[in-house]
């Protein structure tokens, strides 16, 4: 006799299943699970650090990101979002995401207080190789908001600070106001655990900094090529010319990692928004090294 | 623009218009009352005679701007609300106030001869959509609106929505129907450039779309009328067809 | 394969015996073209029907669908119970490009990581009972390697005239096969009939519609020329193609919130990349912002993009798409303009 099929959805109240937290993830994936807001900070004018806690338990231990993936954020009503995840996943039991405000989502997202409940799904994509980085020297170059996904990486080296080499971070903004993570970053240069370069393209009187393009740095940066390890991420335009100055310096084609960015709407390579040429963002990347990302037509 | 603690202001305003689009409105009686439930109506024309409130988050006007004092209103709703959403095909397109647009200079002189009214010749002024007078944050389109999906674009206004604004035009819609074309039927519609989102509700009827919906922005009109050539249809009548509801809106498309 | 013959008037207690536990979808007249359809008896079937409307991915991927359901003034995490069940049915008379269409499909849904549990409903529930075609005008699944099929049917006859070579896929259809009529074993007139309907078919499509070699590579190295402005200048941004099209499968997800504000739900309704918004993010930029790039990304998904993830066309040639552009943009222009830079007196 045929039968039936269907598929239901339940409230975690009601879900009695002694299924694990993987187990619920993998049954439907198109199903976010309750995360509340546990600490807010305004980094910016236009830019919140957000945390967030899985309020089931079980989805909370089940929940392990890696540097460069993003989750799926959804407030009922007004939708979903793609959103990379800031934080390292050395620290667990919690997410960061960084959110610009930019859009009736983020709108939203930013009015929220501490307590409020979100719906997240994920971690999604390809993340940055953490392990086959490690023993390298490590070159990190962030345009605007793109320090969101590249934090994690960051954050993740350094919590593991004696596996890695020299490591350097480029990070360029627009303006003073707008550079995130400052005093964090200052306070792990003053250490000499990191090289810093901050650069604005409209300085203002107090800025210390350096001024111009994300790739001017690059003219006094001496680096052991055949060592290191590129890792990019920022605004559509930057990274021709960023991975260009890293070729030049001789950084290898599949040594140097770019984080893209497209709508990743459903996340898990079906809904074919976030397709660049024959690869999807959101499963294929977000991070690709450079040689993949020349064979993807339309990619940079 | 959640609004948390107040209940959003809402106002209703009607310019050159049937009033159809309104009526459709009151026409949603199952969820009427649920949708006033989540606003304050402070001003409706068509309902009540209270004054036009100061301040208000959402301001809802339908109708051309066809006189001074109506580009005096819109303007003034536009400094007074946080969001404003024009409904049906005469806010968003002219619609068919539009159609003065043509010939209209002397067109006064021709209906009253020597004696224009001072009210007339002082306060008309040629037929504009409203988003040519202001900037617009929502368009509920068609004539007459569809009532649900001004409520669910209402509710965008107050709840926000992260949905995108569709340009694409007809045709995959009424596809999406399992309806053929009636080009193939050597018969003239306009679902090849108009914006998508009611549904193809006419072709879906066996009714050929009229453009009520307005000319898409991404609209490829040159394309569409070879298409019509092709296809046997008169291109001078697909052209007229188009006036009827994008007289404003045709700018720089029109050969 | 499995194969038995069974007389062709043996057909309408198949049908019959489908019915008794499965709603049975098949094609149907529709206006001036056939569409597929539940069905209420044998007759409603057009056996012969030349090619339908739009395809079959309606019965696997709904244009609309609801994910789940939700509130949003309460405490709690805001998800209301839901349940989506699909009744047992039976997909009769698709053609081998829709067979096809749908084995595109299901590796796209069908995915260890992420498995769709909606897709997958449908799928499980579905028969597929195939049937043999001879090419209309527009058809070329036959350069696209998707005029045969050899899994994904629980089905599939061919007409070998006055009876059915029947090809058995499963189990479940092998019983209802048995149990409503006589299948017997083909004997050599019966195979001898086979080969010459395929090699009839084989004959009839049209040879103006240029066969060409390594299309992939070709989408590859014509990426940038003026052809993609040309064909992209033509684009109504209808998303016409992608309503017809059996193996589009982009979506967009939606919430709908009721009217009351309070509840509402999550729908996943079809998209198309060659809607103007499809590629924009978040911020405003559109990552594929003209006509051009859209309709070029649509003819590389269809056949080279899929092939490098999976290792076959997207585009099974099923032809829809070419009587739905009303501005004669499809794969065939595409290949012409392969077969144009070929010829002898190409510059």
């Amino acid at each position: 006799m045929p039968s039936s099929a269907s598929v239901r959805v339940a409230p975690l109240e009601n879900a009695t299943s002694a299924l694990s937290g993987a187990q619920m993830m993998h049954a439907n994936p198109y199903r976010p699970w309750p995360a509340r807001i546990t600490s807010i900070q305004q980094l910016t004018a236009t830019e919140k650090l957000f945390e967030f806690r899985f309020v089931d338990e079980r989805i909370r231990e089940a929940f392990r990101h890696e540097p460069g993936q993003f989750v799926e954020v959804s407030i009922f009503g007004v939708g979903e979002a793609p959103i990379s995840i800031s934080s390292s996943p050395s620290k667990g039991g919690f997410i960061e995401l960084c959110v610009r405000r930019a859009g009736e989502f983020t709108q939203r997202l930013h009015e929220m207080q501490c307590g409020d409940v979100v719906g997240i799904r994920g971690p999604y994509g390809h993340p940055f190789p953490f392990d086959e980085m490690k023993g390298h020297d490590i070159l990190l170059v962030a345009g605007g908001l793109g320090i969101a996904p590249l934090r994690s990486l960051i954050n993740n080296i350094h919590d593991e600070r004696s596996e890695f080499g020299n490591v350097t971070i480029i990070y360029g903004s627009k303006n003073p106001g707008e550079v995130m993570f400052r005093d964090q970053f200052e306070m792990w240069r003053h250490r000499q655990d990191f090289d810093l370069y901050l650069t604005v393209d409209n300085p203002d009187d107090t800025w210390d900094g350096e001024v111009g393009l994300v790739t001017a740095p690059f003219a006094h940066l001496d680096i052991d090529a055949g060592n290191t390890y590129g890792a990019v991420c920022g605004p559509p335009v930057m990274y021709k010319f960023v991975v260009e100055e890293m070729r030049k310096k001789g950084i290898s084609y599949d040594h140097i990692y770019m984080s893209f960015e497209r709508h990743m709407k459903c996340g898990m390579g079906k809904c074919g928004h976030c397709q660049i040429g024959h690869q999807y963002c959101c499963i294929d990347g977000p991070v690709f090294n450079y040689w993949e990302a020349k064979n993807i037509q339309g990619s940079m | 623009m959640a609004k948390s603690a107040n209940i959003p202001r809402v106002v209703l305003v009607g310019l050159a218009s049937c009033f159809g689009c309104q009526i459709n409105i009151t026409n949603v009686e199952k969820h009427l009352m649920e949708v006033l439930g989540q606003i304050d109506m402070r001003y409706w024309q068509l309902t009540s005679s209270d004054p036009m409130p100061e301040r208000m988050d959402v301001a809802v006007i339908e109708g051309a701007v066809t006189t001074q004092e109506a580009k005096d209103t819109v303007e003034r709703l536009r400094e007074r609300a946080d969001v404003v959403v024009t409904i049906g095909a005469c806010a968003n397109t002219a619609g068919i106030p539009g159609l003065a647009l043509r010939g209209y200079d002397g067109r006064q002189q021709e209906v009253y001869g020597s004696h224009v009214p001072s009210l007339v010749e002082d306060d008309a002024i040629a037929p504009q959509a409203v988003h040519g007078v202001i900037e617009v944050d929502y368009e509920v389109a068609c004539c007459p609106i569809d009532a649900l999906d001004f409520v669910r674009t209402l509710q965008s206004a107050l709840y926000g929505s992260n949905a995108y604004r569709r340009t694409s035009t007809l045709c995959g819609e009424c596809k999406r129907n399992e309806r053929g074309c009636f080009f193939g039927r050597e018969t003239l519609c306009l679902g090849l450039v108009t914006r998508s989102g009611c549904g193809a509700k006419c072709p879906n009827l066996g009714r050929p779309c009229n453009g009520c919906a307005g000319l898409s922005p991404d609209a490829n009109v040159e394309s569409a009328r070879k298409a019509a050539e092709r296809s046997n249809i008169d291109v001078a009548a697909f052209d007229g067809a188009l006036e009827i509801f994008n007289m404003t809106g045709l700018g720089e498309q029109r050969v | 394969m499995l194969y038995r013959v069974i007389n062709a008037d043996e057909l309408p207690a198949l049908i019959d015996a489908f019915m008794e536990d499965y709603e049975v979808i098949a094609p149907v007249a529709r206006g001036r073209s056939f569409a597929f359809e539940p069905i209420e008896s044998f007759d409603d079937i057009v056996l012969d029907y030349p090619t339908t409307l739009t395809s079959l991915k309606k019965y696997y991927l709904p244009a609309r669908e609801t994910l789940f359901e939700f509130n949003t003034g309460g405490s709690g995490e805001g998800i209301e119970a839901y349940e989506l069940t699909v009744k047992p049915r039976v997909l009769f008379g698709a053609h081998a490009c829709d067979v096809n269409a749908m084995n595109n499909l299901n590796l796209v849904f069908d995915d260890a990581r992420y498995p769709d549990p909606y897709y997958e409903a449908h799928r499980k529930a579905t028969m597929i009972v195939g049937i043999s075609c001879s090419p209309t005008s527009t058809c070329f699944c036959h350069l696209l390697e998707s005029d045969e099929v050899r899994s994904g049917y629980d089905l599939f006859l061919t007409d070998i005239g006055g009876r059915y070579f029947v090809s058995i896929g499963s189990v479940e259809a092998a019983n209802i096969l048995e149990a409503a009529c006589d299948p017997r074993e083909a004997t050599d007139e019966d195979r001898g009939a086979f080969r010459k309907v395929t090699r009839a078919r084989q004959a009839a499509f049209d040879e103006d519609i240029p066969h060409i070699q390594e299309i992939p590579m070709l989408m590859d190295a014509f990426h940038s020329d003026a052809f993609w402005d040309e064909l992209g200048g033509r684009c109504l941004s209808c998303t016409a193609c992608s309503s017809v099209c059996p193996t589009c499968y982009c979506f967009d997800i939606v919430d709908v919130l009721d009217p009351s504000g309070k509840t509402g739900r999550r729908d996943r309704v079809w998209d198309a990349c060659t809607s103007p918004q499809f590629a924009l993010v978040t911020g405003g930029h559109n990552f594929r912002d003209s006509a051009r790039e859209r309709v070029r990304h649509r003819m590389y998904h269809k056949l080279n993009g899929f092939n490098s993830q999976h290792g076959r066309y997207l585009c099974v040639g099923c032809g829809r798409c070419v009587r739905a552009c009303k501005a004669d943009i499809s794969p065939i222009e595409v290949l012409r303009f392969f077969e144009e830079k070929g010829a002898d007196d190409a510059e």
